[in-house]
């Protein structure tokens, strides 16, 4: 569904990411795990078009992504829940989830899509009306994520969604994307610095170092790695 | 007790119509943050659009001489808008908005120069083609005025054009708020305001939010320049007079608040007309800057204003 060839990108002449190669099957769970500043941001940020690459391709199902203006690029089923939630915080918890809506896909399946939201993630329907400036942290990353399966994504692409997080509130999170996962077969791209609970969800792994990938694999070959046991699950 | 009264009413009046012009140069900040110099001449141009349409392009001899200019004000709105549209695109879209991240200082040296000459170009060509005489859109009802009253043996008189002008400005004030918080433009421009990042997440181009609410901005402070030429007279460099008093609004209103801005206006329109009571009319706008500073002294982010910097 998303293929990444040989990408390269960065700050102004500065490289981030090396080559990177990643590809993520339709219904897939895959986890890109690694540590801090070794360009998972950038990597997500070059796919939503925030970002130019100096080199590579990625297609997104038949389309070649990069020849897509930024802001269209939702329109064709990629929710971007970025690093820091990012919600709109003088819009309430509503109208936030109604901008995740803005799809074409999102507003046919709205209905639909905000009953499963609510079901998934309660406390937004307790707070609908509420400025999503004034929810705490655990709240606006479920809104964040509530946001963008607003918009009936085929890829929603998570980035640090335990960031910064009580640890009970980050399991309750991994634990409802587990469910959400189940119940609408949907893929999932994931960033994570929890290495240990991003390889236990996902199906499929990749550990990105300095801007190249070292290392992938499923989650059990990766679980199972020597240097990912002794670097990230402090085996 | 009556002068006090009088003054209450006239700055209540022109408060309203005050307020409306800070929304249009408020909603451009608040979406945009770019500091556009030029909004009091895109208002001089509003003024004049307002004047020439209802003199040359015949709305006088179809709608009269009271109703005309008002007519002829609220065409100018969309004329403006348009213009304002348009400037966007050839221009200010070069150094704002999404392309910033590529310019020095997010792109605001730019912004400042940009629009500085803007407002040269058009103050100086508009003395070429208006010319430097006064003009003034006058309505039978500029003399005309509604007594309330008697409360206590006391009346206040109401200049009927300044009324109308009052009445006009709320309901677009209202009309703009319904779209604000109603309609899906109007939701998507409040979160490109929010963060334009992640408002391109939601697939929201933020460059054309940019275009429409510099486009709004545009339209709604012309149209509150024509209801101010109903009662005051105007020339090619009166962009500057307002300019300062737009900014003083939008700042007192805490930046970036569309309402607040409405409130910054008033309060510099009640100041105004109440410092008469005390003062010459030559320190007017001192008085203004005087209660500005107090009021930024002890409220620096504005009556409405976010302590917090958006994310």
């Amino acid at each position: 569904m998303l293929r990444i060839e040989g990408l390269s990108a960065g700050y102004s002449s500065k490289p981030v990411l090396n080559g990177v190669s990643i590809n993520v099957e339709a219904g897939q769970f895959v986890a890109i795990v690694g540590p801090n500043g070794a360009g998972k941001t950038t990597l997500f940020k070059t796919i939503s078009g925030i970002l130019r690459p100096s080199a590579g391709r990625i297609t997104f199902g038949d389309i070649d992504l990069l020849a897509v203006p930024p802001a269209r690029r939702p329109h064709l089923g990629i929710a971007h829940v970025p690093e820091g939630r990012q919600v709109f915080p003088s819009l309430t918890v509503m109208e936030n989830l109604e901008m995740g809506a803005m799809t074409e896909a999102g507003q046919r399946g709205w209905k639909q899509n905000i009953e499963r939201i609510f079901e998934w993630l309660p406390v937004l329907a307790e707070r609908r009306g509420q400025f999503a400036g004034t929810l705490s942290g655990g709240q606006q990353q479920m809104l964040a994520i509530g946001r963008g399966l607003a918009s009936s994504p085929k890829l929603l692409m998570l980035d640090e969604p335990s960031m910064g997080l009580a640890p009970s509130t980050a399991d309750f999170i991994f634990e409802q994307l587990i469910q959400i996962r189940r119940q609408s077969g949907l893929t999932i791209l994931l960033v994570e610095q929890r290495v240990a609970e991003a390889l236990e969800t996902a199906d499929h792994g990749y550990v990105l170092e300095a801007g190249r990938v070292v290392l992938e694999g499923n989650n059990e070959t990766l679980r199972a790695d020597d240097r990912v046991r002794k670097a990230y699950l402090g085996m | 007790m009556e002068g006090f009264l009088q003054a209450l009413a006239a700055g209540l009046l022109i408060g309203a119509v005050y307020g409306l012009m800070c929304v249009g140069l408020g909603l451009i900040f608040g979406v945009m943050r770019v500091i556009n110099f030029a909004h009091g001449d895109f208002m001089m141009l509003g003024m004049y659009t307002a004047f020439y349409l209802f003199t040359t392009f015949g709305i006088q001899a179809v709608f009269g001489n009271a109703i005309g200019p008002f007519v002829a004000i609220l065409l100018a709105g969309p004329l403006l808008a348009l213009f304002g549209y348009l400037v966007h695109l050839a221009l200010i879209s070069r150094v704002s908005g999404t392309r910033t991240a590529l310019l020095e200082g997010e792109g605001h040296y730019a912004q400042l120069i940009l629009t500085l000459g803007i407002a040269l170009i058009l103050q100086n060509g508009g003395l070429i083609i208006f010319g430097s005489v006064l003009a003034s859109i006058r309505t039978p009802l500029s003399s005309s005025a509604w007594e309330l009253g008697p409360f206590f043996d006391i009346s206040v008189f109401i200049n009927k054009a300044r009324g109308i002008d009052a009445i006009a400005s709320l309901l677009i004030l209202a009309l703009l708020t319904l779209l604000m918080t109603r309609s899906r433009i109007g939701k998507s421009l409040r979160a490109a305001a929010d963060n334009p990042t992640a408002a391109t997440y939601m697939g929201i181009d933020v460059d054309r939010a940019h275009r429409i609410a510099f486009a709004l901005g545009s339209g709604i402070t012309a149209i509150a320049g024509g209801l101010l030429a109903t009662n005051y007279p105007f020339h090619p460099f009166v962009g500057l007079e307002y300019v300062i008093v737009m900014y003083a609004g939008v700042v007192l209103g805490g930046m970036g608040s569309i309402i607040g801005a409405f409130w910054g206006g008033m309060t510099i329109g009640l100041v105004q007309q109440m410092s008469t009571l005390m003062l010459p009319t030559q320190l007017q706008n001192a008085a203004i800057f005087v209660v500005f500073l107090l009021i930024i002294f002890f409220r620096p982010q504005g009556f409405f204003g976010r302590m917090v910097e958006r994310t």
